[in-house]
């Protein structure tokens, strides 16, 4: 019946969202569009035993919604550990283990996140849930993007292996096959068991529709051959909300923001469905024009009015592609020019800014929140970013052209790695921590604003925060394509309270 | 207060010059038992002018770093419009906001003289401080400030205070040092309860910093010599025994911001077009922002903001227009508040008025270190917090630790009482 899992997300001070997936009758598979009408039952305790259950309800499916389920399930107190399971007649799901966000305003000591982005199943395995499921000591998991991808088998996956093949067999089009796909990713045990283990927070990039979308379409899309984007992408939305444990309904925004007490705000942003098509390259004028937009203008809005002083210390922004500007240094070899263009989707032209499709591309929205933070003077602002399949740490220059010599930094930006999508010594085809040192030493020496890089290596982040400083740690995976890889601690930053910059961790947790 | 009827005392400096005190009348000028015994606590707020909270680092400021670790940070504190130097220390030792103080900002245009003035008269602060109300309850307190106006705006009101000398020119403020040397006298000398401390060197050196946009030499210079003069603080009272009963509350009044020559705003060159705009607006400069006054005409006002209004938010350099309402700064701050951009500064009425590269003002200069330390056990040790401290919140944390009543209406501060053992 739970073969899909349970899982939460959102959480509140008084509520969190539940999710499941039931499967009432064979033919109920997902997409099918066939099966039964089914409520389902849901309970939250204060114990794994479940003997005080404190909230409950039930609802109803049905393939109308790919049978997925979705309750606010609310009363609940702040700050406080829940069990949560779903049954159907006498079948019961598994018990999931969530909690709710700390109160409103209230004093926080610490929070504990994952961070985790480019989750490509055909490219490997899901170790790094796994090994965040077994913490055991996570307050939610930010998920930053490409939870899921489009491709074909033999389209994209682990440089030439295909680790474990897409299903549909064809890449994702119509609303039966983002049902499938999603409904695939979920049966994957890791997937399944970091659900379990705690509530998470999503955003989507592109690839949960297309590579390289924007609001008009999409690197990725032919439109006519592959029918209209707007109905394609009206489909993957709609897929979307009925699979991930994520307050969002189609038609309206993903963007929404979460508190954790005095001590944080998270900022989820949705940078696929309002944005600008990508410039040409990154010697386009388009790059700069104040005409384009990678946020839109309400989301812009809302993004600076959450970037103020006077609410929670830390600024947290769930941020799907890099803010930090990259310019690629003349000094590297055509191979490798190529290797970083292929790894970041963009077109690369040396000394100048590389990538048309990250907030590079996008420069007069870039200047916008660089701007607000550095008139308004506001501290403690964090970017949490994915899509680079690459680990990153940087500062956030004021003026790019002082910050040599002065070190003004605005904020922080951390990038975990990818999970399993292809990195630089992939595309070239190197072993890793070989060819790519080269590369990642030229690039922070055209950039001295990057004080970390990471190429090759795939994983996760554990992100700490404090009212010290927030601190990411990256772990890298021994190998993506072995179902049972280890996970190593690769390195820390911290950003220390009222910085904005990220400098080499030393000690233990802040 | 009749001056004359003040008392003197010139006490013996650490350097060759003597160090000169002025106190009401009855008051001791030998160590008061008024807190005395095991329970006394003495207080110290030292104001570290014009401080940007990452300007304090082990490296350049080790003895304030090292202050910072041991007590209770907090990190998202700032300073309120206008983040200037009389408003800011005027709500720290009142704690509450400018239209309850009547003091929104340096400089005001004062109708009853018809001309703009720095707001340096005892008479403009129209709220009681916490100097005079911990000494109406029989605890001591003294003012050592560096800068000549805010010795005048407190005056008399504490138990004993230090007229700023000797005065550099052009800055008009007593260099560190000096102001060190005055706040040793007092601390071994008549040893008040609270003390009320401005070290005015590191804001008139950022002032004046011509590499502040880059290198900020001079005013590094300032920070290090500074930091030895919290050194030379620490080790005095430890050397004397005061320390285990010392409450160390340290911060900074408004940070400090450096524009380029070219980043100016004249609001007389922008009213240009406009002659009678221009003759009806008297601007009076406070750094990054300008509070805009309107001279002219009564019955032409209303449309004329407008109209200002709408010219001054079309300059690339204006980050805001408020009106003084919205930030709490009463009728003195006049009828429009304008704030700069960070990088730009007010000049007028010509842009070679205001030739200074530093500034502050703007709400880019609102971060400041704010932290409380010192070797009281009431002191909380090793610990940062999220809260979000003001400037307006000094009158009350300090309340707090001596029980005092909050003032007729309350506080518009919130006491900081996690820096303290529960």
């Amino acid at each position: 019946m739970f073969a899909h899992g349970v899982a939460s997300g959102d959480p509140y001070p008084d509520s969190v969202l539940l999710w499941t997936r039931v499967t009432p009758s064979a033919e109920a598979t997902p997409g099918s569009g066939l099966g039964p009408a089914v409520t389902v039952n849901w309970e939250v305790a204060t114990d794994p035993a479940f003997s005080r259950v404190v909230s409950k309800g039930s609802a109803k499916t049905g393939p109308e919604r790919d049978h997925t389920v979705k309750v606010i399930a609310g009363r609940l107190e702040p700050g406080t550990p829940y069990w949560y399971r779903f049954s159907v007649g006498r079948a019961v799901s598994g018990a999931g283990r969530t909690r709710t966000a700390p109160a409103t305003g209230a004093p926080v000591d610490h929070l504990r996140f994952g961070v985790v982005s480019c989750t490509n199943y055909q490219a490997g395995y899901f170790s790094s849930y796994r090994h965040l499921a077994e913490r055991g000591d996570l307050d939610a998991v930010l998920h930053l993007g490409d939870y899921l991808y489009e491709y074909a088998p033999g389209e994209y996956q682990a440089r030439d292996v295909v680790v474990r093949p897409h299903d549909p067999t064809v890449e994702m089009t119509t609303l039966a096959h983002y049902r499938r796909r999603h409904g695939q990713y979920k049966t994957d045990p890791d997937l399944q068991a970091l659900h379990l283990a705690a509530p998470f927070i999503v955003t989507w990039d592109d690839h949960e529709a297309a590579n390289d979308a924007w609001s008009g379409g999409a690197e990725n899309h032919t439109e006519g051959a592959e029918g209209l984007w707007s109905e394609r992408r009206a489909a993957a939305n709609q897929a979307y909300a009925e699979w991930m444990p994520v307050r969002y309904e189609p038609g309206g925004p993903l963007f929404r923001r979460l508190d954790f007490g005095a001590l944080a705000s998270l900022s989820m942003l949705d940078l696929r469905s309002y944005r600008s098509q990508q410039a040409a390259n990154g010697v386009d004028p388009a790059v700069d024009s104040p005409e384009r937009t990678i946020t839109g203008a309400a989301q812009m809005d809302w993004l600076l009015g959450n970037l103020t002083s006077g609410g929670p210390q830390w600024k947290l922004v769930g941020n799907p592609v890099m803010i930090a500007p990259v310019r690629i240094p003349s000094t590297l070899s055509l191979a490798e020019v190529a290797g970083v263009q292929k790894l970041m989707g963009g077109t690369t032209i040396d000394g100048v800014p590389y990538n048309v499709d990250q907030w590079d591309g996008y420069e007069a929205d870039r200047s916008r929140v660089v701007r607000h933070l550095r008139d308004q003077g506001i501290k403690d602002t964090v970017f949490l970013t994915g899509d680079i399949h690459s680990g990153w740490a940087c500062d956030l220059p004021a003026d790019p052209l002082t910050y040599p010599t002065t070190g003004d930094s605005v904020a922080a930006e951390l990038v975990c790695t990818s999970v399993t999508s292809d990195n630089l010594d992939d595309i070239l085809n190197a072993p890793p921590r070989t060819s790519s040192l080269a590369v990642e030493a030229a690039i922070r020496t055209a950039n001295p604003h990057v004080k970390y890089l990471d190429f090759d290596s795939h994983g996760y982040s554990v992100l700490d925060v404090t009212p010290a400083g927030v601190r990411m740690d990256w772990y890298v995976l021994a190998d993506r394509t072995v179902q049972a890889s280890a996970a190593t601690l690769a390195t820390s930053f911290t950003v220390g309270a009222g910085t904005g910059k990220a400098v080499p961790a030393t000690g233990g947790v802040l | 207060m009749n001056p004359d009827r003040r008392q003197f005392l010139r006490l013996a400096g650490a350097g060759s010059a003597a160090v000169v005190l002025s106190a009401a009348p009855g008051s001791s000028w030998a160590s008061q038992a008024t807190n005395p015994g095991s329970a006394r606590t003495r207080t110290y707020v030292l104001v570290i002018d014009g401080c940007r909270p990452d300007e304090i680092t082990p490296g350049l400021t080790p003895r304030l770093a090292a202050l910072r670790a041991e007590g209770t940070n907090f990190p998202a504190a700032r300073s309120l419009p206008v983040m200037e130097t009389i408003p800011n220390h005027v709500m720290m030792m009142t704690g509450v906001r400018p239209d309850r103080s009547g003091v929104p900002a340096n400089s005001v245009f004062d109708p009853a003289e018809g001309a703009v003035r720095d707001m340096d008269r005892s008479t403009d602060l129209r709220f009681p401080t916490l100097l005079e109300r911990l000494g109406t309850s029989g605890l001591t307190t003294a003012s050592v400030l560096s800068k000549k106006y805010l010795y005048g705006i407190f005056g008399t009101r504490a138990s004993y205070r230090w007229e700023p000398s000797p005065l550099l020119p052009l800055t008009g403020h007593a260099p560190d040092a000096a102001t060190m040397d005055a706040l040793l006298a007092i601390v071994s000398g008549p040893d008040p309860d609270f003390t009320f401390t401005n070290l005015g060197d590191v804001d008139r050196l950022g002032h004046s910093d011509l590499t502040g946009t880059t290198l900020q030499a001079a005013r590094n210079t300032a920070l290090a010599d500074t930091d030895l003069q919290v050194g030379r603080f620490v080790d005095h009272l430890v050397g004397t025994g005061k320390w285990d009963s010392s409450v160390l509350m340290v911060l900074a009044d408004h940070s400090m911001d450096w524009s380029l020559p070219s980043n100016v705003i004249s609001i007389d060159l922008i009213l240009q077009g406009r002659p009678d705009l221009q003759n009806s607006v008297t601007p009076a400069q406070n750094g990054g922002a300008d509070l805009l006054y309107w001279t002219g005409p009564s019955d032409q006002k209303a449309a004329g903001l407008e109209s200002v209004r709408s010219l001054v938010q079309s300059h690339p350099g204006v980050l805001s227009v408020h009106d003084p309402a919205e930030l709490r700064l009463g009728v003195e701050a006049g009828d429009m508040v304008v704030f700069c951009r960070a990088g730009w500064r007010f000049s007028d009425p010509y842009v070679v008025s205001n030739p200074i590269p530093g500034n502050h003002g703007h709400p880019a200069t609102e971060p400041i270190p704010f932290f409380i330390s010192g070797g009281s056990p009431k002191v909380a040790r090793g610990r940062t917090s999220s809260e979000p401290a003001r400037t307006v919140d000094v009158a009350p944390t300090i309340g707090a630790l001596y029980g005092l009543e909050a003032p007729r209406g309350g506080y518009d501060g919130v006491a900081r009482t996690s820096g303290f053992v529960p």
